[in-house]
């Protein structure tokens, strides 16, 4: 049987710039030094992290991080913002796209750890689903979000996070959210539409115990077996490489080289209700976007319908395909396709 | 404007294998992404791009074109220096999908090896058979469930 190999940090909390220049550091291992692929497993110490391609000054509030002690700072997959601490396991892993165990390229890297996750969240008792365009669910509510980057000749570096326990109140705190005019709303807003390990089963996950799980479920995906190992000499001085000249520059935290961001609110009364549209957008793409209102519909449909417009293309004709894609009868009742995309479109032009 | 079952290939232009596309303006090589690229590949989300000044040569990966489905390379159509690179795709990645010749361009190069790096070049009369054949490898990627969400 293959042996993969596996890196373990779960009993201390590790600074982002740590974790991720590890993390960085395992496509290289595998293009350049032919190493067989590798599972990173860790902790962050309290932090925010953006994607690659986000304006950190637009999604975080630098001034508040500092202020409570969390770091902040930007990873290379791209994606969107993970609030990161002690409950949340991170993943990292480095594999070659050449690797037989590899089919289906890049989408199928999506797929594969999608399982993965899910034969994890089954271990607990909790039943999650692939949601595209890259969030793991639980009932309707993202409790994994999936990011990765085809960096090093054909090798990958797969990015997620887990989310074992999570302080939606400190998110709201440090994060600029198109919704956080209104706390309450805000904190309503983030709660319908996200969920941790913790409180699907209502009860205390030790974070090893989930830790051990994912090793396992990995394991069975790929019929192999993972033996614990520690960064070679060469992957620590690579480390230390990605540490310096990356995770510990200014210009890489605060990269201006992202589309220009700008959000924006949107209300229109229809005959099923007041439709309220909060709305972020990267150059001409949804970044986020949340569609609330007193209309009648589940939180579960709501949360697909966001979820499938992320990455659209601000204009009628993307934003009524994508919208079509998971369309079905009174999925908001009185509300059409056309109706809803005008509430969005109305968004996307108030946005500043 | 030659129109190849539905993507726009412009006559003047010459494309690279990889969905680059080189205009040759004034001595110089003004580059962009094809406009059966940015169907096929669905809207820009994020582009990574070289930095003014930088190197290039002919057929090196000198950048990263992101959609939904895929990670794109950019791919230098022809060897020099980069004179230029359009901030306004920076700022909306989605120009390459909404003007690929025009406003949607990437980069602009100083060429060093200007005609050779041309003859390596599919222009003219080879543009259909080159496109027809694209198009059927894109038919049976998506046949086997390639191609991403």
């Amino acid at each position: 049987m293959e042996k993969w190999r596996y890196i373990k940090e779960w009993d201390k909390l590790v600074t982002p710039e740590y974790g991720l220049a590890v993390d960085d550091t395992l496509p290289y291992s595998v293009a350049e030094k032919d190493s067989p692929p590798i599972l990173h497993l860790y902790r962050f110490e309290p932090s925010a992290i953006v994607g690659k391609y986000q304006d950190i000054r637009a999604a975080l509030k630098i001034d508040r991080c500092k202020e409570l002690g969390i770091h902040y700072n930007r990873r290379s997959t791209g994606g969107g913002t993970v609030i990161m601490g002690p409950k949340a396991v991170a993943l990292g892993f480095g594999i070659s796209l050449k690797h037989p165990a590899m089919q289906g390229g890049i989408k199928g890297i999506f797929n594969t750890m999608s399982q993965i996750l899910i034969r994890t969240l089954a271990d607990f008792g909790i039943k999650g689903s692939f949601r595209p365009k890259n969030d793991l669910e639980v009932n309707g509510k993202k409790i994994a979000g999936l990011s990765a980057s085809a960096d090093v000749d054909d090798a990958i570096l797969f990015h997620t996070s887990l989310l074992i326990d999570f302080d939606i109140n400190l998110m709201l705190e440090i994060m600029n959210t198109p919704v956080e005019k209104i706390y309450d709303k805000g904190y309503s807003c983030f709660s319908e539409r996200m969920t941790t390990m913790e409180k699907e089963i209502g009860e205390k996950i030790d974070v090893e115990v989930v830790m051990e799980s994912l090793k396992k479920s990995f394991e069975k995906q790929f019929g192999v077996v993972f033996e614990e190992d520690e960064l070679s000499d060469w992957e620590k001085q690579k480390v230390k490489w990605f540490d310096a000249k990356r995770y510990r520059d200014e210009k890489w935290i605060f990269s201006k080289r992202h589309p220009k961001y700008k959000m924006g609110e949107g209300l229109l009364k229809t005959p099923g209700g007041l439709l309220q549209v909060y709305i972020s957008l990267a150059g001409g793409v949804i970044e986020n976007l949340m569609i609330t209102g007193d209309f009648f519909s589940t939180g579960e449909d709501i949360n697909r319908l966001e979820s499938n417009l992320k990455y659209t293309m601000v204009n009628r004709e993307n934003i009524e395909n994508s919208l079509r894609q998971i369309w079905k009868d009174d999925i908001i009742y009185g509300v059409d396709i056309p109706t809803l995309t005008t509430a969005i479109l109305k968004a996307s032009e108030n946005c500043v | 404007m030659a129109k190849i079952e539905g993507y726009e290939m412009p006559d003047e232009l010459y494309y690279h294998t990889e969905h680059s596309w080189a205009r040759v303006e004034d001595g110089n090589v003004r580059v962009g992404m094809t406009d059966f690229f940015q169907q096929q590949a669905g809207a820009v989300v994020y582009v990574d791009l070289p930095d003014e000044d930088d190197d290039v040569e002919a057929g090196e990966v000198c950048g990263k074109i992101q959609t939904r489905k895929w990670i794109g390379k950019l791919v230098a159509p022809v060897g020099g220096t980069i004179i230029e690179v359009n901030e306004e795709v920076n700022e909306d990645n989605t120009l390459i999908n909404k003007d690929p010749y025009n406003e949607g361009w990437i980069l602009l190069i100083e060429p060093s090896n200007l005609d050779e790096d041309l003859g390596n070049l599919i222009h003219g009369d080879k543009v259909e058979e080159w496109i027809k054949s694209e198009i059927k490898r894109a038919e049976e990627l998506k046949a086997q469930g390639g191609g991403g969400e």
